[in-house]
């Protein structure tokens, strides 16, 4: 070998370590904020006075009550799913394969409600179908299909964006060319559009089955009485009947059904990537025509007035009713009060600064921790192991998205008194709460992210490199800039859903340091009158503040569209 | 390995093997260059001419560092160049759809390789992009947005963008592959031009004879990862060194000469004659650029019947229609090879 050679290996070294390091970052935050509360959790189920003990399984695996549980859980993430996706293809067909005015405007506002925070959702639903509201008289309050309908409207948007985007760039000379042979509109629909489609399809049902299944603060607010899934009823074991033990089967149990989910959007989101280089870049949006597009028009128009706008002007009237009947701005005025008999410890404009320093540190951690994954996973290794390492890569850190956040809240309680044998405890630090977040927004921000930095051409950076940029000099100049543009959206996603966070924060945030989610929920439970009207017009204040982010977030996105 | 031997002051490659693995554990590595040695001296334009999957553009991507050698060695003038990463070789590379920075204007993408320590200032650095975009045939082109372009006009832009720092070699991927004909014509005529002018040693990739030969001082001729023969336009045309080579030229048939060596039949090789060694079936007839041509059903001596184009010259075939005639057939030796005539298949 001579000096060049020795040169070469010493710089492929260097190189290759610069991104081991940039790996092993966010492995590490994983690692000691997700992995090990989550396992410490569910060794505690399995391990009684230092032995394996796999009793728990056959005890509540023979309980009726897991069946009914399981089953519910399943039956409910079964219907949010099929409905979510019959009716978000044709609003995808509406808002992206279509052109009318107010389009980007619509758009827009149908993306609300996935960042809108669950609470908030639940209590909007709750205002609309409570005997005394606009749909009272159909008897839906506090049943199933509230609690499907509520997660409808949480999950269209994924459906409309995934599907949408995909729909938007397809080559329309395909169908062209279907018609040409003399298909009709809908076989043209069915044999050339919905096959191109059902990668998107596949790839949006499964994260929506996932959200489905997961569901914590729209069954918590929603359900019935003794409505139970898995993941509430790993809260209910936890906190109210302090069975770890019942609690961590039911957390693998969950695990299971959370892995197949997303081996199922894996595998749908690599074909669809594969047949997004079939599609084309131009524009291809027709203009809308009422007689044309009846269908789709009508679902959408239904979906967009009857599910979207319903509940949400349905919350923004009733806060604007006072509890002594009349019309007025008592709620909000009450919002600088502790709630009724100091039902809180903070007053609500306290718990909405609290929210919003919170998440700003949380969503900081996870766009460090995202963008490094991204960064990482969007590499293309020459070695087949390497390829092989990046795509586990990428499935663990889409593990939080699913993994119960009420078991990643009590596993910081049980873990992170002393993390490491450092002598800090970060339970009270105030960092456990936008940690926690964190790791929930993490999944989002990778996708955010991934696909864009995926996109970049490889040939870029090899004309860069001819060119005598160094690899540096390449990722500051091809990758960045590229990059920066769905920044914005990442940082706007991860704002938001720390804002909304419920499951973790519920169990982390102390009385003195309680987030917005966390107040009106506490208020929500309340029986009087006026701290349900202020449940009421708190909601409207996160909604309204999670709605600015995300419309500021969009002004920033690029042309291309992420994965949610 | 140290130096490599036969020290020139140009690209030298010597046994280069090119390998993909495509399975999982290593198996399935396919050989995209097999032991190819070959040389370009400063200052020459060489083309490297085969059909698609031939190994050509990995050929090409190995010499620029992009791929990895397997095998062998790559060297300018004299050092191997093989520990050099990508960026520090001097070798420019030109795509075939020349990936422009979409981010950046024309302006902004042929500076891109000026910026960075000890290179010239702003000032001195816009004046060279304006002369590279005059050398190119866009002046004023700076401020565009690259989307605003046609695709001649990128190709333009990417040649500018890829000789702004005056590589030392220029490599250039089926450059003119993805524009139009009557384009792809001109731009080959003014990329020779280009390429002369700056005195510029390069590397051209095509599938395209006309393209290699207009551009072209040598051309080597590339099958199935192998080399197999390097000369000039006209020598390679007089003298194909194998049958895989004339085929690939378009040289249509062989036949087995006296002295038992083999001539291959070119496009206008063969003549309808009065009294000829074969005979053949007319299939159709046409006129072409005012010479009558028909497609006949012949066999040469290759055994078995094959469609066969010959140059009819006047009042060689009835005026009543042609089809279903049959005819003699000669050679017209003007159009045909012998095989084999040139030195082998290695270079200079």
């Amino acid at each position: 070998m001579d000096r060049h050679s020795d040169r070469l290996s010493d710089r492929l070294r260097l190189g290759r370590a610069a991104w081991v390091l940039a790996a092993a970052v966010p492995l590490a935050f994983l690692a000691i904020f997700f992995a090990w509360p989550v396992a410490a959790l569910v060794g505690r189920g399995f391990w009684t006075d230092g032995a394996l003990d796999l009793g728990g399984f056959a005890e509540v695996f023979s309980a009726t009550r897991t069946w009914r549980i399981i089953g519910i859980t399943l039956g409910q993430a079964v219907a949010g799913t099929a409905l979510s996706v019959l009716l978000g293809v044709p609003g995808a067909y509406v808002l992206y394969r279509c052109s009318f005015p107010g389009r980007t405007l619509l758009r827009g506002l149908v993306a609300v409600p996935f960042v809108l925070p669950t609470v908030v959702v639940g209590v909007a639903f709750r205002a609309v179908l409570a005997p005394d509201g606009p749909l009272g008289a159909l008897g839906l309050d506090q049943t199933f299909a509230a609690i499907v309908l509520a997660l409808v409207f949480f999950n269209y948007s994924v459906v409309v964006r995934t599907v949408g985007g995909m729909w938007e760039r397809l080559d329309p000379r395909a169908e062209q060319a279907a018609r040409a042979l003399g298909a009709s509109p809908a076989r043209a629909f069915r044999t050339v559009t919905l096959p191109a489609l059902t990668p998107a399809i596949a790839s949006a049902a499964s994260i929506v089955f996932l959200f489905c299944a997961t569901a914590y603060g729209i069954v918590l607010v929603l359900g019935p009485t003794g409505y139970g899934t898995i993941e509430t009823e790993i809260y209910v074991q936890t906190t109210q009947f302090l069975d770890l033990r019942a609690a961590a089967v039911l957390s693998v149990v969950q695990l299971v059904v959370v892995g197949a989910a997303l081996a199922v959007a894996n595998r749908a989101r690599t074909r669809r990537e594969r047949a997004l280089a079939l599609t084309s870049d131009r524009a291809v949006a027709r203009p809308l025509r009422a007689r044309r597009d009846a269908l789709p028009l009508a679902a959408t128009a239904v979906v967009v007035l009857g599910l979207l706008a319903m509940p949400l002007g349905t919350l923004l009237a009733r806060s604007f009713r006072e509890p002594d009947g009349g019309w007025g701005l008592a709620n909000y005025r009450n919002l600088s009060t502790t709630g009724d008999a100091n039902a809180l410890s903070v007053t609500v404009w306290q718990a909405t600064a609290t929210s919003l320093r919170t998440a700003a540190l949380a969503a900081l951690i996870a766009v460090v921790v995202g963008g490094l994954v991204a960064l990482v996973v969007s590499r293309r290794p020459r070695a087949a192991g390497g390829r092989r390492a990046l795509r586990v890569l990428d499935s663990v850190f889409m593990l939080p998205l699913g993994v119960s956040a009420v078991t990643v809240g009590f596993g910081f309680l049980v873990t992170l008194d002393r993390p490491l044998g450092l002598d800090v405890d970060l339970r009270t630090s105030g960092l456990l709460v936008p940690i926690a977040q964190a790791v929930v927004a993490v999944p989002l921000v990778v996708r955010v992210l991934l696909p864009v930095l995926r996109a970049i051409d490889p040939r870029l950076r090899e004309a860069a490199a001819t060119l005598g940029a160094g690899p540096g000099r390449v990722l500051a100049t091809i990758d960045a800039p590229v990059g920066a543009r769905p920044l914005g959206l990442a940082i706007g996603f991860a704002f938001a859903t720390s804002l909304g966070e419920f499951g973790a924060t519920s169990f982390l945030a102390r009385p003195d340091s309680a987030t917005l989610p966390v107040v009106i929920y506490r208020l929500i439970g309340r029986p009087g009158a006026g701290d349900y009207g202020m449940a009421l017009a708190a909601s409207v204040v996160l909604a309204v503040v999670t709605a600015a982010v995300m419309l500021v977030a969009e002004q920033l996105r690029g042309e291309r569209t992420g994965e949610i | 390995m140290g130096t490599v031997q036969a020290a020139t002051d140009g690209l030298t490659v010597r046994d280069a093997v090119v390998r993909y693995v495509t399975g999982g554990t290593g198996e399935g590595a396919v050989t995209a260059v097999d032991r190819v040695s070959l040389d370009v001296p400063a200052g020459q334009v060489l083309a490297l001419l085969g059909p698609s999957g031939c190994g050509k553009s990995s050929l090409l991507r190995a010499v620029a560092g992009i791929e990895p050698l397997a095998a062998g060695t790559v060297a300018w003038a004299g050092d191997d160049v093989g520990g050099v990463p990508v960026h520090r070789r001097g070798f420019g590379l030109m795509f075939q759809d020349g990936q422009l920075f979409a981010h950046r204007d024309v302006g902004r993408n042929v500076a891109y390789g000026l910026a960075g320590g000890g290179r010239p200032g702003a000032q001195e650095r816009a004046r060279r992009v304006e002369e590279l975009l005059e050398l190119v045939g866009l002046p004023g082109y700076a401020r565009r947005e690259v989307a605003t372009l046609s695709g001649g006009e990128k190709q333009r832009v990417a040649l500018a963008r890829s000789l702004a720092p005056r590589p030392r070699l220029l490599l250039l991927d089926e450059p003119l592959s993805a524009l139009d004909r009557s384009l792809r014509e001109r731009l080959a005529t003014d990329l020779r031009d280009v390429l002369v002018t700056t005195g510029t040693t390069a590397v051209f990739v095509t599938h395209d004879q006309d393209e290699a030969f207009a551009v072209a001082d040598r051309v080597a001729v590339m099958d199935a990862g192998r080399l197999l023969q390097v000369a000039a336009p006209e020598e390679l045309w007089r003298a194909p060194a194998s049958r895989r080579v004339a085929e690939f030229l378009g040289y249509q048939a062989f036949v087995p000469g006296d002295d038992g060596s083999t001539l291959a039949v070119g496009p206008t090789g063969l003549v309808v004659a009065e009294d000829g060694p074969w005979s053949g079936e007319v299939v159709r007839s046409v006129v072409r650029r005012g010479r009558h041509e028909v497609t006949v059903q012949a066999d040469l001596g290759e055994g078995g019947l094959r469609r066969l184009v010959a140059t009819a010259p006047d009042g060689a075939l009835p005026d009543s229609g042609a089809d279903g005639v049959r005819v003699a057939l000669a050679l017209d030796p003007r159009g045909c090879a012998r095989l084999g005539d040139a030195a082998p298949a290695v270079s200079r």
